[in-house]
């Protein structure tokens, strides 16, 4: 099957590492080109250098998405580079915790904001496309409980409501937007690595939840997201695809 | 030695088990500590041989240590603030001797071994507690505060009248930094010289203004040394404790020998090289942050920072914090500073609280030892003192005792076993573990003589 992701122009926030990077990593092989930020200026050099040996064009940018004005800025700077924005995933998250208040704000600010300001700023582009796509990174922690009830948890729910009526705003102009509900993903560097050291236990019982037995891989959630990002799933908008390796244990109607 | 091609190492080996290279983490200048000396100091040479392993295992090496050492050296009795008033005693035993250390009716504090001249019965039992005068609890003979006999009941039944001395047989004691120490050698230097330079590194930490929050002992199946080893190092981090590799440097101590004593510098509130950057502030640093103050939550720097930004907020916020830190160096507030005074009191000192360990043989058996935990914290000035917890005393695997130490301590009886085993010679120590060098080095000083080695040994 033919993604048709050939020549699409792509935006990815938040992708020199896991998730985030597994996805510009398949969209550039499928023969993407990309524009990718992260906060730091030596990890966006690294992976702009190994992007680039796909033969693809590749727009790096060192940007904290926190900053509304210097991350719109970036976007707009990113699309007259790439030439245009078919695809755009906004994957940046301030992860969990519970520390004060002020983790409200930051996952507010940076889970929320960073996807809202992202899509209004895009938008005129993916609509010029044909073939628009946005594809929001929420969390199964969105739809199930988890642990304890971190703002990341109800600010990953935010993104869903979001997600599904911005689809129908935005349907007549052939954008299509989805969302994808990782469940937990392990890879080097990732959140789950040092839990792994810093709580056996809530690992091992992550673990268990999982009848397959094994955590989701980055590269896994990749491909649902180039999928849905892609003119081939040209029917789906206003889903939230939950890839979870069977970790959450509702019925989903 | 590997003559033989059967005995080389396997192909790869040195590939496959090198150290992680390493950014130096930066550290306080010399001239920048006001008391305590933060300088590294040079390293002794101790060659790299094989430390025997019968010290940790056999009757014969732990009556040496006994009659050389245990009782040559100064010993930790106990803590000031629990003998306030005149009194007010430590009952503390040491291999098969028990010791009282009382508070005298002129402030001074001394120590008698715990035995009516009698029968030799002991007067008391451990712990910590206060009497108007000691009576021995088989034929009431009575001792007063400073051990003089005060009443010996029916006297004139002893032909011989009662025995020849003043009363209980005293021992040297003597109080520095908010600790009482004995010695069970009358000849003994003074306590000061046996403890240079610990004072002078210790003292800016005020111990005084800390309260005791933990005393617990936990009869451990090892040798005491296999404790003090256990930890002199930081090597083991990465085998037992992995979590703390989100949480400390394990990689970049510096090491200081000194005559007797050592200590090494860890750098907390960083992560290890060992492991990849999180992607988020991993919990045990986020405990240093709350700890200073700091809201993890509304830092929005790279976890590398932290170190240094929990230095400068102690700094800039103790004081209205009740905390006076000015005795100490920027690398005090966050690292531990640890310390082995010779030859059993292990210490993690950071700016906030003290975790002391006492490491104590058994009376008869070299796999058996008494592990004394002693946790004290800051009380910040205008703060009331915490009351003084119960001592628990258990044997290893009744209770927990916190997951670092239960991990040090769930280790230790293999240890043991496996020293006891044929197979096993001696301990094949590394540079990183050059503490547990110097530390046999003193001992075998006491035990051969200065500069003197087990028989046998190279």
């Amino acid at each position: 099957m033919d993604l048709g992701l050939r020549g699409k122009k792509a935006i990815v926030t938040g992708a020199t590492k896991g998730i985030g990077r597994q996805i510009v990593e398949l969209l550039a092989a499928e023969g993407c080109d990309v524009a990718l930020c992260a906060r730091s200026e030596d990890e966006i050099d690294e992976a702009v250098r190994s992007l680039k040996a796909r033969g693809v064009n590749v727009v790096g940018g060192a940007v904290n998405v926190r900053d509304g004005e210097a991350y719109k800025a970036w976007l707009e700077k990113a699309v007259a580079e790439l030439g245009g924005c078919d695809i755009f995933v906004p994957n940046v998250s301030a992860g969990g915790g519970m520390d004060s208040e002020k983790n409200w704000w930051k996952n507010f600010e940076v889970d929320v904001l960073h996807t809202v300001r992202g899509c209004e700023t895009l938008m005129p582009h993916l609509e010029k496309s044909g073939h628009g796509s946005i594809v929001m990174i929420s969390s199964t922690n969105a739809v199930e409980t988890f642990y304890v009830p971190m703002a990341y948890n109800a600010m990953k729910a935010a993104l869903i409501t979001y997600s599904k009526q911005l689809s129908q705003f935005v349907g007549r102009k052939n954008v299509r937007v989805n969302t994808v509900c990782p469940g937990p993903i392990y890879f080097e560097g990732g959140a789950w690595e040092m839990i792994k050291s810093t709580n056996q236990k809530m690992y091992d019982a992550t673990l268990k939840a999982m009848p397959n037995g094994r955590f989701g891989s980055p590269e896994e959630i990749a491909r649902v997201v180039a999928f849905l990002a892609s003119p081939a799933a040209s029917i789906i908008t206003g889903a939230n695809v939950v890839a979870d390796n069977g970790y959450t244990k509702r019925v989903q109607f | 030695m590997a003559t033989n091609p059967k005995d080389s190492p396997p192909e790869g080996l040195i590939e496959r088990s090198r150290t992680p290279q390493y950014k130096r983490v930066r550290r306080v200048a010399p001239e920048d500590s006001p008391e305590t000396p933060a300088g590294k100091a040079p390293d002794p040479d101790l060659g790299h041989g094989m430390i025997p392993k019968e010290r940790y295992t056999s009757t014969e090496f732990m009556q040496l240590e006994w009659d050389r050492m245990w009782t040559k050296v100064w010993l930790l009795g106990g803590l000031e603030s629990d003998i306030p008033e005149p009194g007010d005693y430590i009952c503390t035993e040491i291999g098969k001797e028990s010791v009282l250390i009382v508070r005298q009716r002129d402030g001074g504090v001394r120590a008698f071994y715990n035995v009516c001249l009698h029968r030799g019965n002991r007067l008391r039992p451990e712990g910590v507690s206060s009497a108007e005068s000691f009576k021995c609890q088989y034929h009431h003979w009575e001792y007063d505060l400073d051990g003089s006999f005060l009443r010996i009941p029916d006297l004139d039944t002893f032909p011989q009248g009662a025995p020849p001395c003043r009363g209980l047989v005293e021992l040297p004691c003597d109080t520095w930094g908010s600790f009482v120490w004995f010695s069970l050698n009358p000849e003994v230097e003074p306590l000061r010289e046996f403890l240079d330079p610990m004072p002078q590194h210790l003292d800016p930490y005020n111990f005084h203004k800390m309260a005791l929050t933990r005393d617990i002992t936990v009869e451990w199946a090892c040798n005491w040394k296999a404790s003090v080893d256990a930890f002199n190092e930081s090597y083991h981090v990465q085998g037992i404790h992995p979590q703390l590799l989100y949480y400390l440097h394990d990689l970049d101590i510096q090491i200081d020998c000194y005559e007797r004593h050592n200590r090494y510098l860890i750098p907390f509130g960083t992560v290890s090289p060992r492991v990849r950057k999180p992607p988020t502030i991993p919990d045990p640093i986020k405990v240093i942050m709350k700890g200073a103050g700091m809201d993890p939550a509304d830092y929005d720097e790279p976890i590398e920072n932290i170190r240094r930004d929990v230095q400068r907020w102690k700094r800039k916020h103790g004081a209205s914090q009740g905390k006076d830190y000015s005795r100490l160096n920027d690398d005090q507030l966050t690292d531990d500073y640890h310390y082995l005074i010779f030859p059993n009191v292990t210490l993690n000192v950071h700016a906030d609280d003290l975790m002391l360990f006492r490491q104590r043989p058994h009376p008869t058996d070299p796999n058996l030892m008494y592990y004394d935990v002693w946790t004290l914290e800051l009380v910040p000035d205008g703060q009331e003192r915490p009351r003084r917890p119960r001592h628990q005393q258990f044997k290893y695997g009744d209770k927990s005792i916190g997951l670092v130490l239960d991990q040090d301590a769930q280790n230790l009886p293999g240890v043991q076993a496996g020293m006891n085993s044929a197979a096993f010679k001696g301990l094949w120590i590394g540079s990183q573990e050059l503490r547990i060098r110097h530390f046999h080095k003193v001992l075998d000083d006491y035990v051969y003589g200065p500069g003197g080695k087990p028989p046998g040994a190279a």
